[in-house]
């Protein structure tokens, strides 16, 4: 494999290769596929650690994120200032986060922030009101709804203070092995 | 006044503080496992702050090392207390070297991983669930590929060397029978020569006798390993407690499928997904109506005449191809119809194919309170179906075949075993390609009502078993074998996925992905794989090779050339280690195989044991934030009551001052669902030691 590319510093790369899960090769991607988002915006050399961010109408328009009814609180999950526009280390970080090799504490922490619309740290009824409409996108009548997020809290809430905090999440996860195989975006 | 970047850093400090004993290898899996941002986590690597801010007067000087320093500090004071320098600076260099270079396996590997594309477009429109049938196949085609490629190096290549000119005909039929020009090529066990093969007059020697069962050894060996780790990896990944099994409405709200990126096929599992929510809740509405004693006896009775029936008509089929099989054997001796051959995996295929829909029409008599109890004995019924034709398969070969007389028997079986593959194979294509568009039609045009199919993954995989169990018992009679699998699963692959985007909907309801194939892998372990290693087994110890074709001829016994091998190396006096180890550990009787089982066993309870324990620490983890918890809110609740009975100024310099003096753990004066919150990051910041 040689170091035949300019974008990035051998360290910047050794870094990326470190923290995230990806190969050289599959960083290298990941960026061009960045790049292609906003080639006016992104320039071609990050050695010198450019601030550029990418708006998040164009994060929200790539193929794997376009229909996913989580795009937006995705890209606002990973975002540095939970705007949705996104830098190049989140966009890799969002991707690692999502991809196959990611453990399942690691994707259960950001799947948990994504549920959590309001920011507060716990999945309360209102944050799996949203979580439900987004899921059904309005086939299911606002009675049904409200009965959906009252079993939620149900089967789920360890403590019951009538939210979900992140250990009872965690717990729901742990008996969900389907987790690790459905938390996953290919890219 | 704590501020939320002196809070961060206490973290931080904890955070490398934890980091600092480990190996080089753990923390890099640490710091990576950590829910950071990237700017952190590249911090943490690099051994330093996010961020000093300039309103804090401390010295962070101390805390901006580099983990090469800490290295370099461990390995002195390894040094001084073990004396062995060179040992300890051999060791990280070799750590190094071996990290690097898995790094770059992995990158190789990956690169030439097949059909990712492919994958990615079968996942987007039908999600995780079909996605999983395919990945299965690619799986059992690794399998095959490696296979082949010993097969082909350590056997084929010399047989080729020492091959004899091929005076058969070729004719066409040829490629469906397996018989005829094919009997003397390096296709079958026939061909192969027994000698030593040696080219020169000092040319090392190549014992084929040695070199064809050590290769079949190793190939299946390999494979038993493989099943053995993969099948331990996903009980660990996937045990569940079936005590604490629950309703399920919370894994349908928070496991939406995100590999789906389809527009319509999204729009569709949406759909779906309401169905489903819709079920649930009008099954938790619903009382369960108590059956009378009446419906009970009639609902038993019922699945006892389905049990019955399913077991008449698996032991029939078995009964018929054993029969048949009996009679063609004599029938060919006297017929010659080169086609004659052909008739028992054609029957042996129409029975696969018509006996699970006539199985699946069980459905309209038994009602089950679950659907998912119906899937499940639908599954059992088809394997108990496969199991027993290919065991009386097995049978007929190993007691009929090989016992009467025939010249050169082990040809003949792998023969037949070609056979069936290539006819399975036709057969599964033909349904790809006919049936289920026949199914497309009917549902789309005819009976609309139907609507497109679901993608059948049990009946699919079940299949892919069934052949691989014939490649693995074919492989010692036919060592080409695995190149033809590996070719029939590349086409299959292409098949099933045209015909899966034209003639399939996606699935509606949710298949619980990782735990069917835990079962399947566990199915394709035992009985699959070991009813082969019994068949080997059985020919090796109990089988009379033949007389005149093959490597082992002459010999009473298969085994007999491990035997003689061993007593040639008895005699020269540089082996007798190997001889050793042969007769004290394999070949005493009652030891080997107990101790492999012993061993087999614990492993997978290891497994298990792991991922229950990864469980306790959770929740051992979340009581001791609850006593946290607790014990900080009833200290704020006595501060509070303090200030508010004082209400005088100066005395909140006093509490500051209190403040800043206490431990670092119990992080003062606060908003308490920041501080809760910063303690439970702590303790999953913290990497699992």
């Amino acid at each position: 494999m040689g170091n035949k590319q300019t974008v990035f510093t051998h360290e910047q790369l050794e870094a990326y290769q470190d923290c995230t899960f990806f190969t050289r090769k599959e960083i290298m991607r990941l960026f061009y596929r960045y790049q292609d988002l906003a080639p006016q915006l992104v320039p071609l050399d990050y050695t010198t650690c450019p601030d550029v961010k990418v708006p998040y109408e164009l994060i929200g328009s790539m193929p794997e994120l376009k229909d996913n009814p989580f795009r937006q609180r995705i890209a606002q999950v990973f975002s540095e200032d939970g705007d949705g526009h996104m830098t190049l280390d989140n966009f890799l970080d969002m991707f690692s986060v999502m991809s196959e090799m990611a453990p399942r504490d690691l994707k259960a922490y950001y799947a948990f922030k994504i549920y959590d619309f309001n920011d507060d740290d716990y999945i309360c009824a209102w944050d799996l009101e949203q979580t439900v409409t987004k899921l059904t996108r309005g086939e299911l009548s606002a009675e049904e709804v409200s009965l959906v997020c009252e079993k939620v809290l149900d089967e789920a809430d360890g403590d019951h203070d009538g939210r979900l905090s992140l250990e009872d999440f965690r717990n729901m996860i742990l008996r969900a092995p389907d987790f690790l195989s459905t938390f996953h975006i290919r890219i | 006044m704590l501020s939320d970047d002196h809070v961060n850093e206490i973290i931080i400090e904890k955070l490398i503080a934890s980091l600092i004993p480990m190996t080089s290898r753990d923390r890099i899996k640490a710091i990576r496992n950590q829910p950071r941002t990237m700017e952190e986590k590249r911090n943490l690597s690099r051994g330093g702050l996010t961020s000093v801010t300039e309103n804090e007067g401390r010295a962070k000087a101390h805390l901006t090392w580099l983990w090469k320093i800490v290295d370099k500090e461990k390995s002195k004071q390894t040094h001084r207390i073990l004396q062995l320098n060179c040992c300890v600076q051999c060791l990280n260099s070799i750590s190094r070297a071996y990290r690097r270079s898995k790094n770059s396996l992995s990158e190789i590997l990956n690169s030439i991983s097949l059909w990712q594309k492919t994958l990615k477009i079968i996942g987007g429109k039908f999600g995780t669930s079909v996605l999983s049938y395919f990945n299965f196949l690619r799986w059992l085609l690794k399998f095959n590929i490696f296979s082949f490629i010993v097969n082909f190096s350590f056997i084929i290549i010399p047989q080729f060397t020492v091959a004899e000119k091929n005076t058969l005909q070729f004719t066409g039929l040829e490629l469906f029978t397996g018989v005829g020009y094919f009997r003397d090529t390096v296709m079958y066990y026939g061909f192969y020569t027994n000698s030593t093969i040696q080219h020169g007059n000092s040319g090392a020697s190549y014992n084929m006798q040695l070199a064809y069962i050590f290769t079949i050894g190793a190939c299946l060996t390999t494979c038993f390993f493989s099943l053995l780790f993969s099948m331990a990896k996903y009980f660990r990944d996937n045990f569940i407690n079936p005590h604490i099994y629950s309703g399920g409405i919370t894994k349908l709200i928070f496991c939406w499928d995100f590999t789906v990126t389809h527009e319509k096929a999204v729009k569709l599992k949406q759909k779906n997904l309401s169905t489903e929510i819709r079920e649930n809740l009008s099954e938790l509405r619903q009382e369960n109506a108590k059956l009378t004693f009446n419906q009970q006896l009639t609902r038993f009775s019922t699945y006892v005449m389905a049990w019955v029936v399913s077991t008449g008509v698996t032991i029939a089929c078995c009964a018929a191809v054993y029969y048949l099989a009996e009679y063609n054997l004599e029938f060919l001796k006297t017929h010659s119809n080169p086609g004659a051959v052909l008739l028992l995996p054609f029957v042996v295929s129409c029975i696969n194919l018509a006996v699970p829909c006539f199985y699946s029409m069980f459905r309209l008599v038994e009602r089950y309170e679950m659907p998912r109890h119906e899937v499940y004995i639908l599954l059992i019924r088809n394997i108990l179906l496969k199991i027993s034709i290919v065991g009386i398969l097995c049978y007929y070969w190993l007691n009929n075949v090989a016992l009467s007389g025939e010249e050169c028997w082990e040809t003949l079986i792998g023969q037949d075993i070609y056979r069936l593959l290539l006819m399975d194979f036709v057969f599964s294509l033909a349904d790809s390609f006919l049936g289920e568009f026949l199914r497309r039609i009917i549902g789309m045009q005819l009976i609309t009502s139907l609507g497109l199919p679901e993608f059948d993954i049990a009946r699919n995989v079940l299949e892919l078993i069934y052949a691989q169990t014939l490649v693995w018992i074919g492989i010692f009679f036919c060592p080409l074998l695995p190149l033809f699998q590996m070719i029939m699963l590349f086409i299959m692959f292409y098949a099933k996925n045209i015909s899966l985007m034209m003639n399939f909907q996606p699935p509606s309801k949710a298949w619980r992905a990782s735990q069917m194939m835990t079962f399947f892998i566990l199915l394709l372990f035992f009985p699959s794989f070991t009813g082969v290693l019994c068949t080997l087994a059985i020919t090796i110890w109990r089988l009379k090779p033949s007389a005149d074709c093959g490597p082992f001829r002459g010999l009473p016994f298969f085994i007999h050339s491990i035997y003689s091998w061993i007593d040639t190396l008895s005699t020269r006096p540089g082996y007798l280690w190997v001889v050793w180890i042969y007769r004290n550990l394999i070949g005493s009787v009652p030891f080997f195989p107990s101790i492999l089982h012993v061993l087999i066993i614990t492993y997978l309870y290891w497994q298990i044991t792991e991922g229950r324990k990864i469980m306790i620490r959770l929740l051992h983890e979340q009581i001791i934030n609850e006593g946290k918890d607790k014990m900080f809110l009833i200290e704020k609740l006595i501060k509070l009551q303090d200030m508010e009975k004082k209400a005088n100024p100066s005395s909140l310099v006093l509490e500051r001052r209190e403040v800043e003096q206490q431990d670092a753990l119990h992080l003062g004066e606060r908003d308490s669902s920041l501080d809760l919150r910063f303690r439970r990051s702590v303790q999953e910041g913290n990497p699992r030691a």
